[in-house]
C-alpha cells in the first residue's frame, strides 16, 4: 500500500543516513590527516635519501680537489630521479631526468612538484657544502653542492586511497551491523505495541472486555495509548450496557401495558355479561389503554429529545419561551390532582425569563417535576416553587414534603424506567420515564437538573438553564416580586 | 382448589383473580416478593402463579426458597423477560411452567387446571369416580349419565375430594384449599355445602357417595367395583 508509514523503517533509515554521513566526514577528515601525515613522511624521506646523497658526495682526490659521488652506499628509490651538482655546475652524479630547477640562492631546502614523464613528482634541493681536505693550513677547497632530488607522489595518493579504502569498508561493515542489530532491537522494542493491537483485536461486539497488557502499560510511550482504550471502551461498553438495558425495560414495559389489555378484554370475554358489567369492563379497558399510551408516548417523547440532540449538534434551532409560564401552566394543569391530595402548590416567586426551550417541552419539564413533587408529597403539605434569574441563568426550584430520596437513588434517579420504590411500582402511574424526559430536555438546553434532598427534609429539584438575554433587563427586581 | 397469585401489577392481577375465580378457583394475590413468599411457605396452595420481577424478593429467589424448603406446589412462572437461557433457568430451579407476557387468559387458566390436576396425578380434565363424572373445562356433574345441578362451593368441594380419592378429608383443609382470604369462612359453612352436595348426588338405590366421619372430615366412598 502507499503512503504507508513504518516508524521502524524510518527510525533504521534515519539511523543509517547520520551514521553514513557521520562517515562520509570522518573518511574525508581522515583523507586529509592522511595525506598530511603521508606527505611529511614522503618529504622527510626526501631529505634523508638526499642527505644521503650529499653524504656520498666525496673528495675525488685530484688535484683541483675536486668532489666526486659514491653512490655504493646509496639507495634511491626505483622512480626517483636526481642530480647532483658542485658550485660550478659541474654535475656529479645524476638519474632519471630531473628538470632544470631554479637552484641557486637559496640556502634552506625547498620543495618542488614538477611534472616529470607525464607523472607528478616531489623534488628537494638541498645545498650542503662540502670540504676537502679541511686539516689544509687554508682550511681545504670549499665546494657548495646542489642536491636535487625527486620522487613520484603517486606513492602518497596510494597510501591516501589506501585508507580510504580501509574506514570505508569498515563503514560499510558497521552501517550492517547497526541496521540489523536495530531491526532486532526494534522488534524487541517494540513487541507491547504487537500484544496490545492483538488484546484490542480480540474485542467484539458480545465481549467489550478489554484489559490492556501490562507490558503496554509498562511503556511510557504506550501507556497513555493502552489507558485511553481502556477508557474509551469502558465507557462505550457503558453506553451500550445502558441502550441494553433501556431496550430490555422498554420492552418489559409494554409487554406488561399490553398484557394488562389484553386480559381486561379477554376477561370480559369469557362469558356473557349484564350490561353493567360490559361498561364497567370497558371502561376498565379503556383506562388500561391510556397507561399503554401514555407508556408509548413517553418512550416516543424521549426519543424525539434524543433524535433532536442529536440533529442540534449539526445546526441550533432557534427556538424560545417563557419560562414562567410554562411553570403558571403546570401549576393550572396539576391543581385539580394537588387538590385531590391536599396538596398546597405555591409559587414563591418568579421572573420573567427566556430560555432557549420549545414551549411544549419547557411545559413537560414543569409539569413532569410537578407531577413528581405532588405525588411525593404527603396530604396537606406544600409544594414551594422558586424561579430566580442570576446573570446569565435560570434558576428553577420545587421543593416538597415528602420522604426525600435515598442515596442509593440518586445515582439511577435519572435512568429511564428507574423507579424509586419498586415496591409502590405502577400504582402511581409513573413508567419512570418522567424525570429522563427532564434530563433530556435540560441537557439539550444546555442546562442541568439536580435532585438533593432538602434541609428540612423532603425533595428538592434545582433546574438551572441559560437564560436568554432580554431586552427588558427588570429579571432581578422581578423575581424579589412574590406571588 | 386455591390459587396464589404473586404479581405486582395491580391491574393485571385483578384481572388474573377475576378470571381464576370464575373457573371456581379460589384465589390469593399478594402484590410483593417477601409477602408471596410466606404465603406460598404455608403449603395450603395448590398452585402458584408468579411474576418474575417483583419488589421486595425477585420471582427467582421465592421460587429458590419455595422449593428449599421441599414444597411441591407447581408454580407457573409469568415473566416480561426474554431470553432462552433464563427460562431454562427457571425450568431448572424448579418451576413447572411458563408464560411469557402478555399472554393468553384462556391459556393461563387451562395451564394452571393442568398443573393442578397433574400435581393430584390426573392427567385428563374429565374426572371419574364410579358412577360420578366430573369434567373440569365445563364444570359439569354427570351421574349415571344424568346431569347434576351444583352450586359452585359445591363443585369445587366435589373437585377437591375427587382430586384426595379414598383420603379423610378435614373441614379444615377444606377450609383452606376452597376459599381464599376475601370469604368469610366458617367450618359450619362448609357443613352446609357438604350436605346440600350429598343430597344433590344422592339418586334412588345408590349408597350415598360422600361419607362422613365424625370429628375428622368427609371421604370419598371408594369406588366399588361397578362397571
Amino acid at each position: 500500500m502507499t503512503g504507508d508509514i513504518s516508524i521502524t523503517r524510518r527510525l533504521i533509515v534515519t539511523v543509517l543516513v547520520l551514521e553514513l554521513l557521520s562517515a562520509i566526514s570522518l573518511i574525508i577528515i581522515v583523507a586529509f590527516h592522511e595525506r598530511h601525515v603521508q606527505l611529511k613522511a614522503f618529504d622527510a624521506s626526501l631529505v634523508a635519501t638526499a642527505e644521503s646523497l650529499a653524504g656520498a658526495v666525496q673528495d675525488a682526490e685530484d688535484e683541483a680537489d675536486n668532489v666526486m659521488l659514491d653512490l655504493q652506499e646509496v639507495h634511491t628509490s626505483k622512480d626517483a630521479a636526481f642530480r647532483v651538482e658542485d658550485e660550478r655546475g659541474r654535475m656529479l652524479g645524476s638519474e632519471g631526468e630531473p628538470p632544470a630547477l631554479e637552484t641557486a640562492g637559496r640556502q634552506e631546502p625547498s620543495f618542488r612538484d614538477v611534472e616529470l614523464r607525464g607523472h607528478a613528482y616531489r623534488f628537494l634541493v638541498l645545498h650542503r657544502l662540502r670540504i676537502v681536505d679541511p686539516g689544509k693550513l687554508d682550511g681545504g677547497v670549499r665546494h657548495t653542492i646542489t642536491i636535487v632530488y625527486g620522487t613520484p607522489v603517486a606513492h602518497v595518493w596510494h597510501e591516501v586511497l589506501e585508507a580510504i579504502r580501509f574506514y570505508s569498508i569498515a563503514t560499510a561493515i558497521l552501517l550492517g551491523v547497526t541496521a540489523s542489530l536495530m531491526i532486532w532491537l526494534l522488534r524487541k522494542g517494540l513487541a507491547p505495541v504487537h500484544e496490545l493491537a492483538h488484546e484490542a483485536e480480540r474485542i467484539s461486539s458480545s465481549d467489550w472486555r478489554f484489559n490492556a497488557p501490562a507490558s503496554a502499560k509498562r511503556t511510557i510511550e504506550l501507556r497513555p495509548l493502552a489507558l485511553a482504550l481502556e477508557a474509551a471502551l469502558a465507557r462505550l461498553q457503558r453506553s451500550f450496557e445502558q441502550q441494553r438495558r433501556f431496550t430490555n425495560d422498554a420492552a418489559h414495559e409494554l409487554k406488561t401495558d399490553v398484557a394488562i389489555v389484553k386480559s381486561s378484554l379477554q376477561l370480559l370475554s369469557m362469558r356473557k355479561r349484564t350490561v353493567e358489567e360490559y361498561i364497567r369492563g370497558l371502561t376498565l379497558s379503556v383506562n388500561d389503554f391510556t397507561r399503554l399510551e401514555n407508556t408509548v408516548q413517553k418512550m416516543l417523547t424521549l426519543a424525539r429529545l434524543e433524535q433532536q440532540m442529536e440533529n442540534d449538534k449539526l445546526g441550533a434551532v432557534n427556538r424560545s419561551c417563557s419560562l414562567r409560564d410554562a411553570v403558571e401552566d403546570s401549576v393550572n394543569q396539576i391543581n385539580s390532582f394537588a387538590q385531590l391530595k391536599a396538596v398546597d402548590v405555591q409559587i414563591e416567586s418568579t421572573a420573567e425569563v427566556r430560555v432557549p426551550i420549545d414551549s411544549r417541552d419547557a411545559f413537560l419539564l414543569c409539569s413532569n417535576i410537578l407531577l413528581n413533587a405532588v405525588q411525593h408529597s404527603p396530604d396537606g403539605s406544600t409544594v414551594r416553587i422558586t424561579l430566580t434569574v442570576n446573570e446569565q441563568t435560570v434558576q428553577l426550584t420545587v421543593k416538597d414534603r415528602g420522604e426525600g430520596i435515598s442515596v442509593e437513588d440518586r445515582l439511577h434517579l435519572f435512568e429511564p424506567f428507574y423507579r424509586g420504590d419498586p415496591s409502590r411500582s405502577r400504582k402511581s402511574g409513573g413508567t419512570g420515564l418522567g424525570l429522563s424526559i427532564c434530563r433530556a430536555i435540560c441537557e439539550r438546553a444546555g442546562g442541568t437538573i439536580e435532585i438533593v434532598n432538602g434541609t428540612s427534609g423532603g425533595a428538592l429539584v434545582t433546574v438551572t438553564l441559560p437564560a436568554e438575554v432580554l431586552e427588558d433587563t427588570s429579571g432581578l427586581s422581578a423575581s424579589l416580586k412574590t406571588q | 382448589m386455591r390459587v396464589l397469585l404473586i404479581e405486582d401489577e395491580q391491574r393485571l392481577a385483578e384481572n388474573i383473580i377475576a378470571a381464576l375465580r370464575e373457573t371456581g378457583l379460589a384465589v390469593d394475590h399478594a402484590a410483593e416478593g417477601e409477602a408471596g413468599s410466606h404465603l406460598a411457605e404455608e403449603g395450603i396452595y395448590d398452585a402458584i402463579i408468579l411474576d418474575l420481577m417483583l419488589p421486595g424478593k425477585s420471582g427467582q429467589r421465592v421460587l429458590q426458597d419455595l422449593r428449599r424448603k421441599k414444597l411441591h406446589t407447581p408454580v407457573l412462572i409469568l415473566t416480561a423477560q426474554e431470553g432462552k437461557e433464563s427460562v431454562v433457568n427457571l425450568l431448572n430451579t424448579g418451576a413447572d411452567d411458563y408464560l411469557g407476557k402478555p399472554f393468553d387468559l384462556g391459556e393461563l387458566l387451562a395451564r394452571i387446571k393442568a398443573l393442578i390436576r397433574r400435581a393430584r396425578g390426573v392427567a385428563t380434565p374429565i374426572l371419574v369416580v364410579s358412577d360420578l363424572e366430573l369434567n373440569t373445562v365445563q364444570q359439569a356433574v354427570r351421574r349415571r349419565g344424568q346431569p347434576v345441578d351444583l352450586s359452585p362451593t359445591e363443585y369445587r368441594i366435589l373437585e377437591y375430594l375427587i382430586h384426595r380419592p379414598r383420603a379423610v378429608v378435614s373441614q379444615q383443609e377444606l377450609l383452606e384449599h376452597l376459599y381464599d382470604f376475601e370469604w368469610e369462612h366458617h367450618s359450619n359453612v362448609i357443613e352446609a355445602h357438604v350436605s346440600n352436595l350429598r343430597r344433590k348426588l344422592n339418586a334412588a338405590g345408590t349408597e350415598p357417595l360422600i361419607e362422613t366421619l365424625r370429628h375428622r372430615g368427609y371421604r370419598l366412598r371408594e369406588p366399588v367395583a361397578t362397571p
